[in-house]
């Protein structure tokens, strides 16, 4: 039982679980990304987008990796455990392989580090510069403790309200501060969250894209992600994103 | 001499056939109980010298440090060690059945006492987990079950202990502690007595964080961050102390596997024979030695603000993610010590089961090796959420790059099963599993690396469906099949295959029902440690949560196997799998002298040479004899 096999022709059937994983999973991927849920502003799609290609680009390497890991181990394998003869072919490297799963690793890398990498950074970042910059923008304090959220607007005199109120399409600039713990702002519709650290001010920059509430949409919420004592899952604050027009008409009502 | 003459000779076993009597446990009862009388002793001293009470920080402490040392003495550690270096007498050292019981610088035995020690805390820790799914069952706080505070306390009692007493020490305590001398032919390891004093150190560790809960538990998860660690339960001393004593047991362990490997190889063993399990070994034990003194010094640090009231971390000066630094120098490089070993036993056994030599085995050494020299620098990806965006561009692309070496492992597994013959026994499947579960845990921790990606995915369940993927994916999956592996060695009696592969499928279909889904909470916005939940997750929730039970409950047929086919399992030749390493050239169940006095085995020949008429790795020569060549 030890001839000499054909390991081309294995390699010819390898392409071909490939193809046929590759189709699965790549469908797979487009099932998911299809029901992605809600991109709801400017950073989300940025944040979202990026994961979705990593989705589909993870997909393909699984069918490939995953693929000859299957297919070798069940094209190669011995009739039964008492089948020790020893296989024809004992090479202990082969430096084509090597050397092309080399570059390809090295070059897979390269181009995530690039994209979604630091061209999704330099979005995030461009976002944020026209915000700090815009002086329309809008100013929410946020501050956290355990466990509760609660947001004044300084520019429009309104202080301490439970709820967030912010109008479509403007950029927000959210200053957030800890009383107690560290907390995490996060709204799940927004795509992005950041620390909120004691003794520290952090800022995050956010342009709302959807208009929605909590009540239409659970992941437009704002929920802490820092685990922060018993209250934490709790630690949420119902959120609307609504027009203009109605924020113009919301602030008035509630500035003092 | 050739090693079937060796084996026709017998080995003039000197290990006392004396069979197991309750009075050798003694030493354990013993253990326990000055343990006790060390830990209230302590507690009520500390507490009545302060003014305090039993469950406040400072008794806690002093209390735990009794302890420790009350059990540690107890365990034969005093006269096995200690009382020679007072000019006593030392104990003699027992050969018999009685170093399983009490403190042994026997490796065999310290890591028999590991395996056992391992499944016991995998026993309970699981029961955490499985609570942890019935509350989830429901979106509400479920009250009849368990509260808030509860829910908060038991993830991280399942965390840190799944962490520090499970994965770091299954494979490399449980199956290396017991292949390091056998591999590298030699009787022992370097420091045997410190070895054996690293088991004595976990249980009581183990003991105190399933404990904690009696005096106030903590809340902040195994991460410990302050200032939440500092207000949410003295029990967070208890996690502080046991994580620091855990990781204090695996550097001692460490030094050992890196001492051993460099002074102590058999003659011929070059360092390129030397198995590659050994070399997964080293990267973990480099990374152990570099990295652990400086998170438990963070953990001290941390615990040192709440009992000495320092302010490094806390008060109006203190500075957390200072804290976060320190912690994840060590807490990143710690996952590869759990899972480098793990890679190593894939290539062990996948080279010897498909009867093919080690492919590209410079490759996979380099690629452990070069794990380990990323380690260090990509630990901050654990906390984008908390750093300035300066910090973003590089610890993404560092991380990024772990893939490659990681790759390497890979890239060897591959080429070594390609035109081989495989056979596939229990093992062999669960290191197949093991692979394929490492690369869904491997690419989707590509999404973590990835800044942008991870701002938004961040402490959701996609992370912690990313690290099930990785520990109980790959590092139980590992650990199962090194146990079925080397059970022949080690009991000298097979397992039963049918058993074993019937739970590999068993554990691999619930496994992935209960942990893929996890990807898809984390998308669909559910944040990680909540009791509470939005009721639109409800059903993705149930879903995991009945496939955990029967998930966890399978875990009872691995552990019927193990015990059957210790007791009566069928006897196992010499070398059932037709591996050519060290081990399987001295009798199974090892004996107490792996060879025979005055015998030691010289390495001519590299191990993984499996083509047909290839010579037989190992000859055997009377001890002293190389000091004449
Ligand atoms: C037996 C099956 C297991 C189930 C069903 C399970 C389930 C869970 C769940 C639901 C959580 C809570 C996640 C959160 O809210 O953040 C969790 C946390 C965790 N699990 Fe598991 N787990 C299992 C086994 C393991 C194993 C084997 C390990 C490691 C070797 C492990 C390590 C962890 C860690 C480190 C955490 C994080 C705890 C924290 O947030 O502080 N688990 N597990
Ligand atoms: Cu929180
Ligand atoms: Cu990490």
């Amino acid at each position: 039982m030890n001839a000499k096999e054909n390991l081309w022709r294995a390699f010819g059937e390898l392409v071909v679980v490939w193809v046929i994983g590759l189709v699965i999973a790549e469908g797979l991927a487009a099932w998911m990304v299809a029901s992605w849920p809600v991109l709801g502003s400017v950073e989300a799609h940025v944040t979202g987008d990026a994961t979705t290609y990593l989705i589909w680009q993870t997909s393909a390497i699984f069918a490939l990796v995953g693929g000859a890991i299957i297919y070798s181990a069940f094209r190669f394998r011995a009739k039964s455990m008492d089948d020790t003869a020893a296989p024809y072919y004992q090479r202990r490297s082969w430096k084509p392989f090597a050397i092309t799963w080399l570059v390809v690793s090295i070059a897979i890398n390269l181009a995530n580090t690039i994209y979604p990498g630091m061209v999704g950074l330099e979005d995030l970042w461009g976002a944020q510069l026209q915000t700090e910059h815009n002086k329309n923008a809008l100013l929410v304090d946020v501050t956290a403790q355990q466990w509760k959220w609660s947001f004044s607007y300084p520019k429009l005199g309104i202080s301490d309200v439970s709820k967030l109120v912010v109008p479509v399409n403007q950029p927000i600039e959210f200053v957030l501060r800890t009383k107690d713990v560290i907390h995490d702002f996060w709204v799940p519709a927004w795509g992005i969250k950041k620390d909120v650290i004691p003794n520290e001010v952090r800022h995050l920059f956010i342009t709302p894209t959807v208009v929605g509430s909590t009540a239409t949409n659970p992941m437009i919420r704002v929920q802490c992600t820092m685990i922060c004592g018993n209250g934490h899952p709790m630690m949420r604050a119902p959120v609307k994103v609504i027009t203009p027009a109605q924020f113009k008409q919301w602030a008035s009502a509630n500035s003092l | 001499m050739a090693t079937a003459e060796l084996q026709a000779q017998g080995r003039g076993d000197v290990a006392e056939k004396s069979s197991f009597h309750i009075g050798m446990v003694f030493p354990m009862v013993r253990a326990t109980l000055w343990g006790f009388i060390g830990y209230y002793a302590a507690a009520w001293i500390t507490a009545a010298i302060m003014g305090q009470v039993l469950f406040d920080p400072a008794p806690v402490l002093f209390g735990y440090l009794g302890g420790l040392t009350g059990w540690v003495m107890g365990s034969g550690i005093w006269e096995g060690w200690i009382r020679r270096g007072f000019g006593g007498a030392e104990a003699p050292v027992l050969t018999g059945v009685d170093r399983y019981f009490r403190f042994s610088p026997d490796s065999k035995a310290t890591a028999t006492r590991y395996v056992v020690f391992n499944i016991i805390s995998f026993f309970f820790a699981g029961m955490a987990a499985m609570a942890i799914r019935v509350e989830l069952l429901t979106p509400d706080s479920t009250s009849w079950w368990m509260s808030e505070i509860h829910y908060n306390m038991t993830f991280g009692i399942h965390g840190l202990m799944m962490l520090l007493s499970v994965v770091s020490s299954v494979i490399v305590a449980g199956a290396g502690y017991y292949l390091l001398p056998l591999m590298l032919g030699v009787r022992n390891v370097v420091f045997p007595k410190l070895l054996g004093l690293s088991w004595w150190l976990v249980p009581p560790a183990v003991v105190a964080t399933f404990m904690s809960p009696l005096v106030g538990g903590f809340q902040t998860g195994w991460w410990g961050y302050p200032p939440l660690a500092q207000n949410s339960g003295t029990g967070i001393i208890l996690y502080g102390l046991a994580a620091a004593t855990l990781l204090t047991s695996s550097v001692l362990g460490a030094i050992n596997i890196i001492g051993t490997m460099v002074y102590m190889r058999a003659r011929g063993m070059s360092l390129g024979r030397v198995p590659i399990f050994i070399w997964g070994l080293c990267a973990a034990a480099i990374l152990l030695t570099i990295y652990a003194p400086a998170t438990y010094t963070g953990v001290m640090m941390d615990m040192s603000d709440l009992v000495l009231g320092t302010h490094f971390y806390t008060g109006a000066t203190g500075h957390p993610v200072g804290y976060m630094d320190q912690f994840w120098w060590l807490f990143h490089p710690e996952v590869y010590v759990f899972v480098l070993p793990a890679f190593a036993v894939w290539l062990e056994i996948l080279s010897a089961a498909s009867s093919r030599p080690l492919f590209g085995r410079n490759w996979a050494i380099a690629g452990l090796l070069g794990v380990v020299l990323v380690a260090a620098f990509v630990g901050v990806h654990h906390y984008f959420t908390a750093v300035s965006p300066a910090r973003f561009p590089i610890f993404m692309t560092l991380t990024e790059t772990v893939s490659v070496p990681t790759g390497f492992v890979y890239l060897s597994a591959l080429g070594t099963m390609w035109g081989g013959r495989l056979r596939i026994n229990a093992a062999v499947l669960l290191v197949l599993m093991g692979m394929i579960n490492f690369l869904v845990g491997g690419l989707t921790g590509i999404f973590n690396a990835d800044v942008p990606a991870d701002l938004q995915l961040h402490n959701t369940y996609w992370v912690v469906g990313h690290f099930h993927y990785t520990m109980l994916g790959t590092v139980i999956f590992t650990w199962l099949a090194a146990l079925y592996w080397w059970f022949p060695k080690v009991t000298g009696r097979m397992i039963n295959e049918f058993w074993g592969k019937f739970h590999a499928w068993w554990f691999f279909i619930f496994f992935n029902c209960t942990f893929f889904p996890f990807f898809i909470m984390g998308i669909e916005g559910m944040n990680r440690r909540v009791a509470v939940y939005m009721p639109y997750l409800q059903p993705i929730n149930d879903f995991s949560s009945i496939s955990s039970f029967l998930l966890g409950a399978g875990f009872l047929i691995p552990l019927a196997n193990l015990f059957f086919s210790w007791r009566n399992g069928k006897k196992a030749p010499e070398n059932p799998w037709r591996a050519k390493t060290l081990e399987w050239h001295t009798a199974s169940p090892t004996p107490y002298k792996v060879f025979p006095e005055g015998m030691e085995p010289v390495v001519v020949h590299r191990f993984d040479d499996y083509s047909e008429g290839s010579p037989d790795p190992v000859a055997w020569d009377k001890t002293g004899a190389g000091e004449s060549r």
